[in-house]
């Protein structure tokens, strides 16, 4: 019985967590397997890698070679020129050629563009193909031709509607399976690898794209675009275009390193020339080319084929290469592998490797993360990623659950913009199943899900989501029951999650189990338990253990030396994740000397390369001369080096030196109090930059550095007054219009309006009118900042100006950026025009009523 | 006139660390809307640092395309355009009409700083304002650098087989619609090469990328030494350089 998935609403909007909507309607999960693909025996022989299989070369080149327009869309010729398209695909098939690609490379409706219809293109191109007498047709989809989100502008979902549409489109016609390919983008390509196992039975071929330093344009190696492909469900992952047989080799070969599925290559013949007779031909003739396919089928690559500039001629060799052979047998060491589409975690399920999961980005007990959260800060929450990664996290956690904001929302908004700003892993925590799978859908990479645990209905919610998307996912060791005292007890449970996982075809090396850590001041002959319960797991179930260790030192002195202390323990134990603080100097201390110790650090490099210099804290401690080195701990007086009337915040604020100010700041506030030093302190010296910038004795990034000095001042009064102290100056958001994305002049005004005392919210960049007139009533903003660069985008400017002025007519609109003028400013409506960041804080003030 | 044989081929520009470009300070300044004040220390470790990790750390891609000229035909509307022979570029227009009406070819290309580029101006705008300014403003410089060698290798390859070059023109300049983007990636195949895209606006992605057209003339240009000036562009009125004398190019207002 096939599965189907329902993964839009009536109007073709696409769900938010399709996995969880069928779930809730009562459907039943059913893995994807070989054996539930519609294809014939030799088709599921080659998926279970006992088989070759023969793609065709390139077809694009022949076509220009053929007299093809460069940038004409070669999809048109199905209609146009359907023989010639038939021609070239028969002398594939002569060749000796399995596979014959569908002509439909560029046919979603973002590259077609209105010229023909998706269905249309792919209808006639199997016509094509199978008129060429192909033994199979391959639905070919490539790249949108438009760059994802958080750098780009379209959104995944967007990106998973277009090929939904190519999947249907190619199912209808009757192609034989999918190959998703030449890929660069790793969220584009899982969206791609979705659509084909979401809207078809068929097999799903995909293939990427890497450049000479054997990474994509963006970022991704081979072994995340295996991993991550494989773990995603694609039966048969590997590499085209870009470079010659001989040159992707060693990719190829990365790739049979990191999955047991069949691997796919497709290599171009080298670069194109122009011959004598000013015809363009490709380096590597046939011969040469099949030599180093042959090769790589001796690594054990099982189906082969050409791209660019690859003929009949090259083809008809490697079919001599595969007549008769069988794949070579392949077996790798199994791993627990976590990826981002830049960096892979790997922890052997035969060795122990040390991976530091951070937890920083959770709400619990974090009052500024709970109001950068309240408000949108996305940019609050990105910096959290940024510094734990500084510190040496290899996994970022993500908890955003508050009670008052919408986290199915938020999680998908704060994985989007981690993802554009570290490069780490990430790790999806929240207790909604809902918000677990609209960020595990959308993410970029093979996440950890956080958490299971061994309560019938949270495995029921959780665990179909793991299977449909490949992730990792940790097991807490607790049920209906509660947490279990004994190790027997958790192992128990342990035992029931790792079973019931195996049932979704989870395999154990993407199994975490958290023994969970109890605190030593209440439950102190657990702590033992637990650790016994490690071992208990990592022996017994093959499985790899995380634990949150910080818990064991509550309420007891000297929390980092204890907590430290059982991490040091807990690793002899067996534990490969702890959940902590990467910010914490004494856990990361221990991380480093047990990754020695465990011969993970090889010759001691990162530890030695760390501590050469480093001063022991106990030495210092016990040496009283040592401890107090004569001018370190001096601070920084407001009056030290001032002549006396001279106001100190003004001298530091005007010429931007924000290292002191804080302290500065600090010795005021013991004289001042906190609203009079903003007042008569802080703002008159923003002023006069303002003033000075005005006079062009400052530019841009003075005025910005003072801006930045000002900021360190305001968060070191805010940080020392108690809550609401601080009178709000007003609330404005910013924002860039809807289809442009230079927000380096947004990014200015925001900066410096902050820094005069408002709320900035900002919506970021390529934001809809709907976005700006929804922000505006949620947070009941009364003052808006637009951005627009470009004459064209000006429109959408006006646009957003007129809903604004229509449906909340009481709010005030700034306009700004290249192209606008003051009349220009007033023709399309705006209230206020602003030449300049300075000009916006004056309006601000003006506004607000100063 | 047919196209010589050493412009048949698709040209990729891929300068090695020892070739690439280097950031012109005065201009990243210029872009800063810097008018001689005084730079302190602070803030020239910070250039300095900024110009430096973008030199090192990113590597400006490009490819190059020369086709021949039609100007013969006309646009939907019947005014008079440019096609480059054997691609799907058709350039409406009088600016760039007037650009290359009298060229027998046209070379045609795309230059870019990249994703890696683009991952780092995201990151820095989100967390320090002033960074994403100052590396905001080199990178631009550093582009621009990077197609002006780019343009001096057309020129050397011109010479050789006594073509002459005029001034590189790009689509936004003038009335040459950006709506041109698209056909130019697709031409060179831009996408594929350089992993360089346009957003439904046909604003280019990665951002800090630049296409042009360079005319190539059989004997002399008769307006070799016409410049881009102020005339020509749409930011004319709201210039900020214009307001204080001077140009984004580095010459006076003209």
């Amino acid at each position: 019985m096939k599965y189907t998935l329902k993964t839009t609403d009536a109007n073709g909007h696409p769900l938010t967590a399709p996995i969880d909507s069928a779930r809730r309607e009562g459907a039943a999960y059913a893995p994807r397997t070989i054996e539930t693909l519609r294809c014939d025996d030799h088709l599921r022989a080659v998926l279970r890698g006992e088989k070759h299989l023969l793609f065709d070369g390139g077809m694009g080149t022949m076509l220009q070679a053929a007299g093809m327009k460069a940038g004409a869309l070669p999809e048109l010729l199905n209609f146009s020129d359907p023989d010639v398209i038939t021609d070239i695909q028969r002398q594939y098939v002569e060749a000796g050629c399995d596979v014959i690609t569908s002509n439909t490379f560029g046919a979603n409706a973002h590259k077609l563009n209105g010229a023909a219809s998706v269905e249309d293109v792919f209808a006639s191109a199997v016509v094509c193909a199978r008129a060429a007498g192909a033994r199979y047709v391959a639905g070919d989809i490539g790249p949108i031709g438009a760059l994802l989100r958080p750098l780009g502008t379209m959104s995944f979902d967007e990106a998973y509607l277009l090929f939904k549409e190519e999947v249907e489109a190619g199912v209808k016609a009757g192609v034989d399976l999918f190959i998703i390919e030449t890929m660069t983008d790793l969220a584009e390509t899982k969206a791609a690898v979705l659509a084909a196992k979401e809207n078809s039975d068929l097999p799903i071929f995909a293939t990427m794209t890497f450049e000479e330093d054997g990474r994509t344009f963006l970022g991704t190696s081979p072994e995340i675009a295996a991993i991550t492909l494989d773990a995603l469900g694609a039966d048969v992952v590997g590499i085209n275009c870009s470079q010659g047989p001989a040159d992707l080799r060693p990719f190829a070969k990365r790739m049979l390193d990191v999955t047991d599925k069949p691997v796919l290559v497709q290599a171009n013949a080298g670069l194109p020339h122009v011959d004598d007779e000013g015809n363009t031909v490709f380096d590597i003739a046939a011969p040469e080319y099949a030599h180093a396919v042959a090769e790589m089928i001796e690594d054990g690559v099982g189906v082969v084929g050409g791209c660019c500039g690859t003929t009949p001629d090259h083809m008809r060799l490697l079919k001599q290469l595969i007549e008769g052979h069988t794949p070579q047998l392949r077996h790798h060491d199994p791993s627990m592998y976590v990826t981002s589409a830049q960096s892979c975690v790997t922890l052997p399920v035969a060795g122990h490797r040390i991976a530091v999961i951070g937890e920083r980005i959770n709400p619990t007990g974090k009052k500024r993360l709970q109001q950068a959260l309240r408000d949108g800060d996305l940019d609050y929450v990105v910096s959290q990623g940024i510094s734990q990664q500084e510190q040496g996290a290899d996994i970022l956690d993500v908890n955003v659950g508050l009670p008052e904001i919408d986290e199915v929302k938020m999680i998908q908004a704060a994985c989007e913009q981690l993802q554009g700003s570290t490069l780490l892993p990430l790790q999806i925590d929240s207790t909604d199943p809902t918000a677990v799978e609209a960020a595990t859908r959308r993410y970029a990479g093979k996440p950890i899900i956080n958490s299971v645990n061994g309560k019938r209905q949270i495995m029921d919610e959780i665990l179909p989501i793991v299977a449909h998307y490949g992730t990792n996912v940790i097991g807490l060791a607790l049920d209906e029951d509660g947490i279990a005292e004994t190790a027997e007890k958790r192992f128990a449970i342990a035992e029931r999650i790792v079973d019931e996982c195996e049932r979704y075809g989870i395999a154990r090396d993407r199994i975490l189990i958290d023994c969970l850590v109890m605190t030593a001041s209440t439950n102190q002959a657990q702590v033992i338990e637990i650790l016994r319960a490690v071992r208990m797991v990592k022996e017994r179930l093959g499985v790899k253990c995380a634990l949150g260790v910080s818990n064991v030192s509550f309420g007891l002195p000297a929390r980092p030396l204890l907590g430290s202390t059982f991490l040091a323990a807990a690793f002899g134990a067996g534990l490969d994740a702890p959940i902590m603080n990467p910010g914490s100097a004494r856990f990361m201390d221990a991380v480093r000397a047990y990754r020695v110790i465990n011969a993970e650090d090889e010759g001691s490099v990162d530890y030695i390369g760390r501590y050469a210099e480093w001063t022991d804290p106990y030495r210092i401690a016990a040496d009283p001369a040592l401890a107090l080195a004569p001018g370190t701990a001096a601070v920084p007086t407001a009056a030290a080096d001032s002549p006396a009337n001279e106001d100190p915040i003004a001298r530091l604020v005007i010429s931007g030196r924000k290292g002191e100010i804080a302290a500065t700041t600090k010795e005021l506030l013991k004289t001042i109090p906190a609203m009079q030093l903003i007042n008569d302190h802080f703002i008159p010296a923003l002023d006069e930059v303002g003033v000075l910038f005005d006079q062009g004795k400052f530019f841009l990034p003075q005025l910005m550095a003072s801006a930045e000095a000002a900021r360190v001042g305001f968060d070191t009064i805010k940080a020392a007054m108690p809550a609401g102290e601080i009178a709000d100056k007003g609330k404005i958001c910013v924002a860039t219009v809807k289809g442009d994305i230079h927000d380096i002049g947004k990014n200015i005004v925001k900066m410096l309006l902050d820094n005069y005392g408002y709320t900035v919210f900002d919506l970021g960049r390529d934001v809809d009118p709907q976005a700006v007139l929804d922000a505006v009533r949620e947070r009941d903003i009364k003052l808006v900042g637009l951005s627009a660069l470009m004459t064209t985008t000006v429109t959408s400017m006006e646009e957003t100006i007129r809903l604004l002025h229509a449906e909340v007519p009481g709010v005030k609109i700034i306009v700004g950026g290249a192209v606008l003028t003051p009349e220009y400013a007033k023709q399309i409506g705006a209230d206020y025009y602003a030449k300049d960041a300075a000009e916006s804080a004056r309006i601000a003030e003006e506004v607000f009523g100063g | 006139m047919d196209l010589p044989a050493s412009f048949a081929t698709p040209a990729l520009y891929r300068p090695n660390i020892s070739a690439r470009p280097r950031v012109d300070r005065a201009e990243m300044l210029r872009y800063l809307g810097y008018g001689g004040q005084e730079i302190d220390l602070d803030l020239e470790r910070r250039i300095v640092r900024c110009v430096e990790e973008l030199e090192l750390s990113i590597e400006p891609k490009g490819v190059r395309r020369t086709f021949c000229v039609d100007a013969s035909g006309t646009d939907d509307d019947g005014m008079p355009c440019i096609q480059l022979v054997g691609s799907e570029i058709v350039l409406t227009g009088r600016d760039i009409y007037r650009h290359l009406k009298d060229a027998a070819f046209c070379t045609v290309l795309a230059c870019t700083l990249g994703m890696d580029c683009e991952r780092k101006l995201r990151t820095l705008a989100s967390q320090q304002a002033l960074d994403a300014a100052l590396f905001d403003a080199a990178c631009s410089s550093y582009i621009e650098a990077s197609v002006e060698q780019m343009d001096r290798d057309v020129r050397t390859q011109a010479a050789n087989v006594g073509l002459s070059a005029n001034w590189r023109f790009s689509p936004g300049y003038g009335d040459c619609p950006l709506s041109a983007q698209p056909s130019i990636l697709a031409a060179l195949n831009a996408s594929r090469l350089l992993g360089l895209t346009a957003t439904t606006t046909n604003l280019l992605m990665p951002t800090k990328s630049v296409t042009a057209f360079i005319g190539l003339f059989d004997g002399p240009v008769h307006d070799a030494n016409t410049r881009p000036t102020c005339n020509i562009c749409r930011l004319r009125p709201s210039c900020a350089f214009r307001a204080r004398g001077k140009t984004c190019y580095g010459e006076k207002t003209r």
